[in-house]
């Protein structure tokens, strides 16, 4: 049976942090018996090479620390230097540790739950966290009594994350809400954000030179990263909980008058700057008036009926009649 | 898999740190402290003394157990170098970090916990140093009302009976109801999940769609019930609930996205044909009016005609 690759790893781990000087490949090659064991001793050079780069790869990922530098010979070689990969000293209190233990847990997205138990691993093997317990998937734990979750089931969402990491440009295709086709977008990606539960990508629209926001369900396509990071700069603030609000029609521009009939319609009273009765089984209402309302408006049926302004009701008439006509 | 081999690399570097300074820790303890099985544990020990930093030169890890304690008998020699705590990756500083931070900004959330995970938040930015900075590339908002989940965080730790008024949109009403609350979690927005008297079922309830909320003094007895699995989404429609069609235009794709459906079949025009079940059909009225021009309902046909009946009742009160 090949050696497995967790063991493979950890060798070469264990290689670059316990070495005294550079090794160089040819070093690593004969002390790791998994390299010994699949490739002999000079043969099948650059499969070794290509499994040796990806194993480098992998512990990077992990936070090593691998500088790569030439030997007195000339030679390439590989070192993990002991301060560079050296957690600062760190310690938490119970109360910080647990908080945080359970903080965690809210990934429900593998990449970031496997690195987030790694993390917690590493801080409780350096004495970072006494007397706290990584806590288990599914175990009983109290953050208040709240379990949040951050879902992340968009296929989308790990390339982008590591592109927006490593600043790397994407290309993917898009279809807008509204849009019979998808068309293709090349996008410099900054930031990725949660809101409602839904992820956003926000970024440079290279094609159409303009900032863009972008839901991550709606990317029709396997998202593709180009080599070699972008240089253009990342803004520290990106509004994308503004630009969604405003597609969900939150960000008000005007006021509306209605008419709502008695008891009906909780939500709009909720949202309402005043109520006021009229004595004839309906209320009046003011509300905020933005993009979307016309559509929200009609969702309640003969329950309301809009008073002005003028624009406001003609827009819900035309709904209602394709509705009515439907 | 590829991506278990990584996991365990990860945390067999961690295991050497930490049993370099505990000789004879125990097996179950270590399985705790770093959230896996006993077995898991050992599979990690039978790996690890085939490693080292040279075979050839027969520097290998002599990290043995008998089931109970576990011992690293050469921890001295090989232990200074291979066994330092090892710095966070960005992705762990970014899991991390994301994760206190999201959860910090709860409205609502216990003001001790808050400050143990602000101060968490920053020895933690400390630690990480430059690696902290990937994290600023990913935020999370949960919604929430502070003083509804103040009362509902505070009825679970007491276990209190609370007593709700609560928006249905399905019906467009708000009902009364007392509910003896479950537990409180945040996908997006905050639910609770509470065992309700009024229905006598489990239900879930959205935060935001609470008008009204008083902690009862009666003590909760909610049945013993497996909590929900929440990993495959909030929606499981039932098998055997009602089915209904919609058929919407390019501007009604959305659709597909806020319904949990069985299949979205495309249309010539860009559309789609959206199959969905519902036990609630009549609460599907309000989408039929939202979509206007961008959609219909095809089946049941009861339904269609409630939609298209609304839509005259509301245009007459236009004069049409």
């Amino acid at each position: 049976m090949a050696i497995a690759k967790a063991e493979r790893l950890m060798n070469l781990a264990l290689c670059l942090l316990g070495a005294r000087r550079p090794l160089t490949k040819r070093e690593l090659r004969q002390s790791i018996e998994a390299y010994v064991e699949a490739f002999g001793q000079g043969e099948h050079e650059e499969s070794f090479n290509r499994m040796f780069e990806r194993d480098k790869d992998d512990l990077r990922e992990l936070g090593l620390v691998i500088d790569t530098v030439e030997n007195l010979d000339g030679e390439v070689a590989y070192v993990a230097r002991r301060d560079s990969n050296r957690l600062p000293p760190i310690t938490l209190d119970a109360a910080e540790a647990t908080a945080l233990g359970l903080a965690a847990r809210v990934w429900q997205q593998a990449r970031l739950a496997s690195a987030a138990s790694g993390a917690l691993q590493k801080l409780h093997a350096a004495g970072g966290m006494p007397g706290v317990t990584v806590p288990e998937q599914r175990t009983e734990g109290r953050l208040s009594t709240l379990e949040p979750h951050i879902p992340a089931r968009e296929a989308a969402f790990e390339p982008l994350m590591l592109a927006c990491r490593d600043r790397r440009l994407v290309v993917f295709e898009y279809r807008k809400s509204n849009a019979a086709r998808s068309e293709r977008r090349q996008v410099e990606p900054w930031t990725l954000e949660c809101w409602r539960g839904h992820w956003y990508l926000a970024g440079w629209d290279r094609d159409r030179k303009a900032e863009r926001v972008f839901r991550l369900s709606r990317i029709t396509s396997a998202v593709r990263s180009r080599a070699g990071a972008f240089t253009a700069p990342v803004p520290d603030q990106v509004t994308v909980r503004e630009t969604v609000e405003r597609w969900a029609g939150e960000s008000a521009t005007a006021t509306a008058r209605i008419k709502l009939r008695s008891g009906a319609g909780y939500p709009l009273r909720a949202r309402a700057l005043s109520v006021c009765e009229r004595g004839d089984g309906w209320d009046e209402l003011e509300i905020p008036y933005g993009h979307g309302l016309d559509a929200w408006l009609v969702e309640f049926g003969p329950d309301v009926v809009v008073l002005g302004p003028d624009e406001l009701r003609a827009d819900v008439v035309d709904r209602l009649r394709a509705v009515a006509q439907g | 898999m590829a991506a278990n081999a990584i996991d365990q690399t990860r945390r067999m570097l961690s295991l050497v740190t930490y049993l370099k300074d505990r000789p004879g820790a125990r097996v179950e303890e270590v399985a705790r402290a770093f959230g896996i099985s006993a077995d898991e544990l050992i599979s990690d020990l039978n790996v690890l003394p085939m490693c080292g930093t040279s075979f050839r030169g027969g520097d290998l890890l002599e990290i043995d157990t008998d089931g109970e304690r576990i011992w690293w008998r050469n921890a001295e020699t090989l232990g200074s170098d291979t066994a330092q705590p090892l710095r966070l990756a960005a992705d762990e500083a970014t899991a991390l970090l994301v994760a206190a931070r999201a959860v910090a900004t709860l409205p609502g959330l216990r003001e001790s916990d808050r400050d143990a995970l602000q101060r968490a938040t920053a020895k933690l930015e400390t630690a990480a140093g430059e690696n902290a900075g990937a994290s600023a590339r990913l935020s999370v908002t949960f919604e929430s009302e502070g003083g509804v989940f103040a009362d509902v965080d505070r009825a679970i730790a007491e276990r209190r009976r609370l007593w709700l008024r609560y928006y249905s949109p399905a019906r467009d009403e708000l009902t009364e109801r007392e509910v003896d609350p479950i537990r409180l979690f945040a996908v997006g927005h905050t639910y609770v999940e509470a065992w309700c008297h009024l229905s006598e079922a489990r239900r879930t309830f959205r935060l935001d769609r609470v008008a009204e909320i008083k902690l009862l003094d009666e003590r909760a007895d909610p049945p013993a019930i497996e909590p929900r699995d929440l990993s495959a989404g909030l929606v499981q429609p039932a098998a055997g609930d009602p089915e209904v069609v919609v058929e919407v235009g390019p501007g009604g794709r959305w659709v597909a996205e806020y319904y949990p459906h069985d299949s979205a079949e495309e249309l010539s025009d860009g559309g789609l044909r959206i199959t969905l079940r519902t036990p609630e059909p009549a609460s599907l009225r309000r989408l039929a009016l939202r979509l206007g021009r961008d959609g219909r309902i095809t089946a049941p046909v009861e339904l269609a005609e409630s939609a298209r009946d609304a839509a005259r009742k509301a245009l007459a009160a236009y004069g049409e």
